[in-house]
Parts: structure tokens; sequence; C-alpha cells
């Protein structure tokens, strides 16, 4: 079943009189409870892909419909719920509140979505159960991005977004970091949408699909993706 | 190539630089327009009395002074001029109810006076000299004929001259009337010649001295000189230098305090606000490091921004400084209507341009210390963005509750704790903002309830009766009792080497009344004396004080009864019984009867009369300059607020943009978002009204007490007040922050969350 569905999706960015067509008549469709990764160099248009999915931006024409839902008409406040309920995002400097603990971070979304989980117990599933009282500057880099993988899951959403989630990470934490994305999220059904400039990760992914000059160049099934652990980083 | 990155920057940080600006302009020009008054009232009234020959010292027998005392006087070594003078009030010989001081000085060299226009003075004419604004305010003009009632007898001439004068430079009737009513009383001076060819004689109680001795050299020499004790009055006790004097230190306490405070608000906001610009700046100081650009080129291009900005703000702060001064000091000005004199040239006080000139080092110096801060180390570590400080469990997180508390709660309760110069800044500006317009409003209030006590609970009287120089004791009482009145001894005596005003008092018709320090009517007892508030530390109730009467030997003992509220005198307040008993000599100044001023006829024992509306009027108008005062404190208090929240509120929302983007993503709305911004600055104003609020009466309790050599002011606060601060106060920190919070909605989410915190 398609979980994601993109129409013939422009986005536009206009400026004076220059115009950049960051995606360009794009179409594809997700099945659900993949791991589908968007691959592509700097400016190829991979992030305004996510951003559009995440709800964050708006496309200039086209229909972008997620479970079955257009949302590419969706006004402001029908965006934030939309973000609040469907969406969970991994961030590649992690963005977590500095001034919240580590409980509280996840704990956080609670008050947007009403189907939140336990914060405790996801914090337990990502190894963070010993540093629950403690602030994100306490915390080392992949600790402080398993907090923001567990905030994403907190939600419960059907699809989790990732943003070069171990662009600053050293490689063997980024290899650790994935692996428990990718464990947790096949463990509960979740569609996972990878954007990345790291071929290496593409080799973990069911989905890649490749992106350049604002289209889409490519999209490959792989019957048999690499573990996280079998990845040579 | 840097110019231009100065102004672009300057640009992009418009709001911040547009409120520093803002801050050091209003923060220097109401310390400056403040100071600035009562320095500009010094030397003004100063040049003024030195111009017209102000006397140093007045000396006074009831007797009068005979040309062979003048002399022993002139003769005695320090004396550098003396005259003998006579100032009396009289009445229009036209029954309009005006009257004025008419003045003689004998030989013209004390307490003279400077023609406006007109002939100069000329001891053979048989003309009047005419105050400018008496003549302005009735009419008169150069040629008219001026009539005078003096004692049954008249006293008419041509007015040659139109003057100023020092000794008139607070034109006031009695020590009972607060303002000038230049409609109603005004001043005139005659030769020596005029008065003796009017009267048929010459009589003198005053002898004006200029000599640099000091009082007690003074008392000395005169007794000495005349061989009996003459009452001698400095200067600084005489009305006219005494008020003028009390105006600059009223203007020098206020100066002190509010425009300080306003001030210190200003330059601590400004440093806060340089501080968190450098640090947004980090990247690009870093930048121009990593490009080459030495450490002190570098330095001298951000320190241009807090030079320029504090030479911006400095500048217009003068100007500002110097109009709020002209409002208060020029002829049109609110001071117009007290002071009459010539000049009113605005002075800047000595201290002031160093002063100026160490702020504008200050803020140059905060500017280069914040970039300092961000240039150390090496050109990568310059690069390296802004790490904020590691957070801490505060104190808050101690209690049981800690965990239960909302998100919101937590967040901004953290935030607080983790930017505390900033917050600080916050409620230190809202604090500010509620002392100011307590201040403010409270010392109205209190203005407003010293009129209501002098207007109903003090004067229970149509007209007050002032009897000439001399009447003696049995003239004015059957005066009083013919006009049904209360009847009043005014007298100077000497207490602990102070000069104080014994007051007689019979009011026995309810006519005047004696208030308690409360402002309770009390009912004065016969065994002793009543001393005002400001004379309370001189003898608790029970003990007893030892004072003497100004020309007399005679010492007198009387117990301290209780303390009672003086309007406008320092002074000792006994019954009629009492002064039988103990023997002082007393005579009437003044009776307050109901009958109305047309009612009482002329008659020899009075040298006029004052409608008591008319006094409460002068009352109205002086209080009418403290009401336009404490507008101008208002609106400023205002500005402050606004300015220094939404500075502040600016730079939070920039500092926490990157939190607030993070919590739009995972789906917050935007109102959300904006209540949690607005909830911080209303926690904050909270505290501030709480803070600000004691702190406000407690500023105002300082200044009436430091005001308390003129009035014996009861610190007064209505609920208006009350509400009004408060409303005020939460207004501008409620509309600062909606404005602060609309700016969530331009959250860009995707910019916000590009590269590390």
């Amino acid at each position: 079943m398609a979980i994601v569905e993109f129409e013939n999706v422009t986005r536009l960015y206009r400026s004076g009189e220059h115009e950049l067509r960051a995606l360009d008549d794009v179409s594809f469709t997700l099945e659900a409870g993949k791991f589908v990764v968007i691959l592509g160099p700097s400016g190829a248009g991979k992030s305004t892909l996510l951003n559009l999915l995440g709800g964050l931006d708006s496309p200039t024409s086209g229909t972008i419909r997620v479970s079955g839902r257009d949302i590419s008409t969706l006004s402001g406040k029908e965006l934030a719920d939309y973000r609040a309920a469907a969406v969970g995002f991994v961030f590649q400097f992690y963005n977590l509140i500095p001034t919240l603990t580590v409980y509280e971070n996840v704990e956080l979304v609670s008050e947007i979505c009403p189907k939140a989980l336990d914060a405790k117990e996801i914090l337990e599933e990502v190894g963070l159960g010993d540093h629950l009282r403690n602030f994100p500057s306490e915390l080392s880099g992949g600790e402080q991005q398993r907090v923001s993988i567990a905030r994403a899951l907190a939600k419960n959403p059907d699809i989790l977004l990732c943003d070069e989630p171990t662009g600053a990470l050293d490689s063997e934490t980024g290899a650790m970091v994935l692996a428990l994305l990718l464990g947790m999220a096949r463990k509960s059904g979740k569609t996972i949408v990878v954007v990345t400039h790291n071929q290496n990760i593409a080799k973990m992914a069911d989905v890649v699909i490749r992106v350049k000059n604002g289209k889409i160049r490519s999209i490959e099934e792989q019957a048999e993706p690499l573990s996280a652990e079998e990845v040579e980083w | 190539m840097l110019l231009r990155k100065f102004f672009r920057t300057a640009w992009s940080y418009k709001a911040q630089v547009l409120s520093m600006v803002i801050m050091i302009m209003l923060g220097v020009g109401v310390f400056l327009g403040f100071n600035m008054e009562w320095y500009t009232i010094e030397q003004d009234t100063s040049r003024f009395f030195a111009d017209t020959l102000y006397a140093d010292y007045r000396i006074y027998s009831e007797t009068g002074f005979t040309t062979e005392e003048l002399e022993k006087i002139r003769a005695i070594p320090g004396v550098e001029a003396a005259t003998r003078f006579l100032s009396v009030n009289l009445d229009l010989a036209d029954d309009s109810g005006r009257s004025l001081a008419l003045d003689v000085s004998e030989n013209f060299t004390v307490s003279a006076f400077v023609v406006t226009s007109g002939a100069p003075y000329d001891e053979e004419s048989g003309g009047i000299w005419l105050s400018d604004k008496f003549a302005e305010a009735n009419g008169f003009a150069l040629g008219d004929t001026l009539r005078l009632r003096y004692q049954g007898a008249e006293i008419s001439g041509e007015v040659v001259g139109l003057i100023k004068s020092g000794e008139h430079m607070i034109c006031l009737a009695d020590a009972n009337q607060v303002m000038p009513d230049y409609r109603t009383f005004g001043f005139a001076y005659i030769s020596p010649k005029k008065l003796i060819s009017a009267l048929d004689f010459a009589f003198y109680p005053q002898i004006n001295v200029r000599s640099s001795l000091t009082k007690e050299e003074v008392e000395k020499a005169v007794g000495e000189a005349l061989g009996y004790t003459a009452m001698v009055v400095s200067k600084e006790e005489h009305a006219v230098y005494k008020e003028a004097q009390g105006e600059a230190t009223e203007g020098k306490t206020m100066g002190s305090v509010l425009p300080v405070l306003f001030l210190v608000i200003a330059i601590l906001t400004m440093v806060t606000t340089k501080h968190r610009i450098a640090v947004n700046e980090k990247l690009q100081i870093g930048t121009l490091k990593a490009l080459g650009f030495h450490n002190g080129r570098i330095l001298r291009h951000y320190a241009a921004y807090g030079f320029g900005i504090g030479l911006l703000g400095t500048a217009l702060g003068v100007a500002l400084g110097y109009w709020l001064c002209s409002l208060v000091m020029s002829e049109d000005g609110m001071m117009g209507t007290y002071f009459d004199m010539p000049d009113w040239s605005l002075w800047m006080p000595a201290f002031c341009p160093p002063l100026l000139a160490a702020i504008v080092a200050l803020l140059t110096a905060v500017s280069w210390l914040s970039v300092r801060e961000q240039l150390r180390g090496t050109a990568a570590e310059a690069l390296r963005p802004y790490q904020p400080k590691k957070m801490k469990k505060s104190f808050f997180e101690r209690g049981r509750g800690w965990e239960r508390k909302r998100f919101a709660v937590k967040w901004n309760l953290r935030d607080i704790m983790r930017h505390k110069s900033r917050s600080a800044m916050t409620l230190l500006g809202v604090t500010g903002c509620m002392i100011l317009l307590v201040g403010g409003l409270g010392m109205r209030d209190t203005m407003a309830g010293f009129l209501d006590m002098l207007d109903n609970d003090i004067s229970n009287y149509t007209t007050k009766v002032n009897l000439v120089d001399g009447v003696d004791a049995d003239a004015g009482i059957a005066l009083s009792d013919e006009l049904e009145g209360d009847w009043v001894y005014q007298s100077g005596i000497s207490l602990d080497g102070d000069t104080v005003v014994l007051e007689v008092y019979d009011n026995a018709r309810d006519h005047i009344r004696i208030l308690d320090e409360k402002n309770r009517p009390i009912r004065m007892e016969d065994g002793g004396v009543y001393l005002c508030l400001r004379l309370k530390d001189r003898a608790a109730i029970g003990e007893t004080i030892t004072f003497s009467p100004y020309g007399s030997e005679e010492k007198y003992t009387a117990k301290v009864l209780g303390y009672h509220r003086s309007v406008m005198t320092e002074s000792v307040a006994m019954t009629k019984a009492c002064a039988d008993s103990l023997g002082i000599p007393y005579g009437v100044s003044a009776v307050y009867t109901d009958r109305s001023a047309r009612e009482i006829g002329s008659d020899a024992r009075i040298s006029g009369t004052q409608d008591q509306q008319q006094l409460m009027d002068s009352f109205r108008s002086f209080t009418s300059i403290m009401d336009s005062m404490v507008l101008i404190l208002v609106l400023a208090a205002i500005v402050l607020g606004v300015v220094v929240l939404y500075n502040l509120g600016v730079l939070s929302y920039i500092e926490r943009s990157r939190e607030l983007a993070t919590l739009k993503v995972l789906g917050f709305r935007d109102r959300k978002l904006g209540s949690l911004l607005i909830s911080q600055n209303v926690w904050l104003s909270v505290l501030g009204v709480v803070v600000g609020l004691p702190a406000g009466v407690g500023v105002l309790q300082w200044l009436l007490m430091a005001l308390a050599g003129e009035y014996e002011l009861k610190l007064m606060l209505g609920p208006t007040t009350y509400c009004v601060s408060v409303l005020l106060t939460f207004g501008v920190s409620l509309a600062v922050g909606l404005l602060v919070a609309r700016k969530s909605r331009k959250i860009d989410m995707v910019e916000a969350l590009k590269g590390a915190e």
C-alpha cells in the first residue's frame, strides 16, 4: 500500500527576477514500512523533497498525498497538526531543546500528540534510561541523536523523516545510530525516509531514490539491503 | 569595504540599533533635563540676585531704624553695603481686591531692581516703578497713575518704569501663598523722597545688608553696634532665596533618583544588547580573522558600533535634555509662572560633559570587550559557532512539584535561568517602569491630598485678613471679634540656633484648624507647645524646648504636648492661653473670617485681604507644574518600558529562534509558540510589578522626606495610581509581548534548523 504519493510536484523559489526550480515535476510513490534513502549531491533538491513531505513547506504545483490525505493544500494550522501527528523528524544537528532534560525533550511531544508513547520506555529502548535527568549539553553527539530518535518515535508517527542523521557524527557512532534507527523502525513497522549524500547509507535501504537538479534520476529497489554492521563505513 | 559592512550590519540589526539609540537618548535626555533644571535655577537666580543687589541679611526692628543706626551697621567691618528698607503690602485704592508690596530702598545700594522698560531709578523721582508682570496682568502701562491705600492715607503716582526685582523674584503676598498670581498681587518701588512726600514721615523697619560675613558674625556685630539683639534673617532664611534654593534642591533630589535609575537601565540594557549582538556576530568575526584581518582592526570595526550608537544617542539625548529643561525653565515654561526674572539661559552642570563622554567611552568599551571575547584563541576557534552555557539544574528544580510542572513552565523557567543577564535586564526594565509610574503618579496623589487637606481639613474660612506690622494684641483681637474670626500671631524665634516660626492661635471659632500627624484635627491644649513634624526630632512628647523671640533677650521654656502638620513653615504652635501663661508677648498677624473681602471695610489695622479661593488657586497652579513633570515621567516610563522590553524580547526571540523552529517542526502551532514567548514576559512583569510597587512607594517616601524641608507632605497613593501603574506596566509588557510573539508566525523552519547551535 502506498503511504506517500508525489504527483507532478514542482517547487519554485523566486528571488527578484531569478527563479530557482528546486523540484521539477517530480512523481513517485513509497510503500509503507520501507526504509527509503533519498540520495543526491548538494543542491539536488533532496532537502526540498523532505521539507515538502514533512509539511515544512508546500509545493508550487502538484499533489502530495500521505496515507491518502492531500497535504499540498493544507493551511498553516493544518500542516502543524499534520506534523504533530503523522511525521517524526530526526535532524542532522539533533535540535534538542537545551533547557529541557532528556526525558522532558521526549515527553514534550505529549503536549501536541494525543497518541504519544511513554517517553521513559522509549528512552530505555534507545539505551538512555540512565540519562533521563541529564541535559542535552551533558551528552555526547551520538547520545543526543538517540534522544532525537526517541523523540521522533515517541509521537508514534506513520513516517520518520531523517535529514542527514549521521552528518554530525563520526562513522562508528553514525553506524550505531543508524542501526538503532533501523531496528526500532522495523520493529514498529514505520516508514523511514532518510535524506543523505552518503552512498554507504544507501546500501542499507529498501528503496534508493537518486535526485539531481530537482528531478528524480532513478528509483531503485534493493531486494537484499545490508545491515549497518555489514556496511563498510 | 569594512565601512560598507559597518552600515549593512547596522541595518541588519536596525531594531536593536534603533532601540539602543532611543534608550541612550532617553536615559541621557531625562538625566540631563532634570539635572539641568536645578543647575539652571541655581545659575539664573544667583545671577539675577547679584544684578539686583539682593540682600544677604535683613535686620528687623518693629519700631523702625534711624539713620544713625544705619550708619552703625554700615560701619561694621565686612559689611559692603546697607540700606534702610521698607516693604509693605498695600491694596490698590480702587477696591478691586488687588494688592502689591510697596518697597523703598533708601540708598538703593541693596535690594534694587532692573528696569525692563521706562525710566531708570531716580531717587528724586515721584514716580512708581511697577512690576512688569503685574502691569501686564492688570493692563497698566507707562504713564498710567497708580493709587495705593496705606493706613487710611493714599500713595499715588505715575508709573515711570516697569521692573523686575530679586526681592520679589517669587512674588508671594505671604507665607500661605505658594504661587504668584499677578492678577491679584505684585510689587512696586518708590523713592524715599516719594515716601516722605506721601506720608510726611519715613518708617523703615528693615536694614538690608550685603556682606560675606556669617550669620553668627553679623548677629554679634549688629548686637554690639545697636546695643540690643535685633532679629537677623539671612538670605538662606528669606522666603524668595529659600524658595529658589528649595526648587533647586527639589530638582537635585528628583534628579538624583529617577533620572539616574533611567540612565542606569538604559546603559545596562545597551550593555546586554551589545554583548548579545557580538555573540550573534561570532561567525562573521571569526571569518574576518580567518581572512587575515588583525584583531585590532576587527576590534576597531566592531567598537565603532558602540561608539557610533553611544555618540548618536548621547547627542540626541543632549538635545532632548535641553528641550525638557526648556519646558520647565523658560519664561513660557512651567517655572515661568513661578520665577519672575529676565534671563532664562539654560545651564548644564559641570559634571555632565565628562559624564556624557564617560557614557560614550563605556559603550565603546563594552563593544570592544564583547568582541574581544569572541576573538580569543586561534582563527579556527573564532570560527566555531558560539557555545551557549551548559545547563545546570536550578534551585527551582529542587522542589517536589517540579516534575509535574507543564512544559511551558519548565521551558521558560530554565530559559530565564540560562539567560540571567537578559532576564535581569527585562526585570529591571519593568521594575524601573513601575517605580517611575508609582513615583510620578504617587507624587501627584500626594500633592492632591495635600491640597485637599489644606482646602477641607485646615481652612474653614472665606477670607484671610492680613494685619499691618505692629498692631498690638488688643487691637488685633478686637478686629478679630468684629469679624467673628480666628486669629494667629506669627513671629520669628530662635530654636537651637535655627530660625523657626512661633505661631500663637486663637481658633475657638474653628475657622482655622490644627492637624495631627494623621491629618486629624486636634484641639490644642494650653499647657505646652506643638512642634511641626519637621521639628519632631528636636524633642519628644513630654520633653521641653527652649526658644528665644528675635529682638528679645528673653528665653522661654515650654513642654512639648504633641506634633502638628504645618503647611509651609517650620513652626512651633501654641494657644493664646499658653502664650499668656508663659508671658510671651504677641500681637495679631492675621484674622481668618467667613466675611467676604468686600464686606470688610477699610481699616488702618488691615494691610490686605486674601480670598481663600485665591489661595487655593495659587496652590493649584503650583501643582499643575508638578502634573506636567509627572506627565513627562509617565511618558518616559512608558517609552522606557516599551523600548527595553521590545529590545530584550527581540533578543530573546532571536536566541530562541532555533528552539522555536524545532517546536514548530514538531507540530506546535504559532499560537502556542506565541503564548510561550508572552508567558515569560508576563512572569517577569508580575515579578517586576511585585518588586516595583513597594520600590516605587519607597522611592516616593524617600523623595517626600528629601522634600520635607519645604513641605510636610503625607504620602498618599490612591487606588487609581495602583491600578493605572499596574495596568500600564502590564499593558506595555503584554503589548510588546504580542508584538514579539507575532514574529513566531514568520519563523522559517528550514532556515532555522540549518547549522548547529
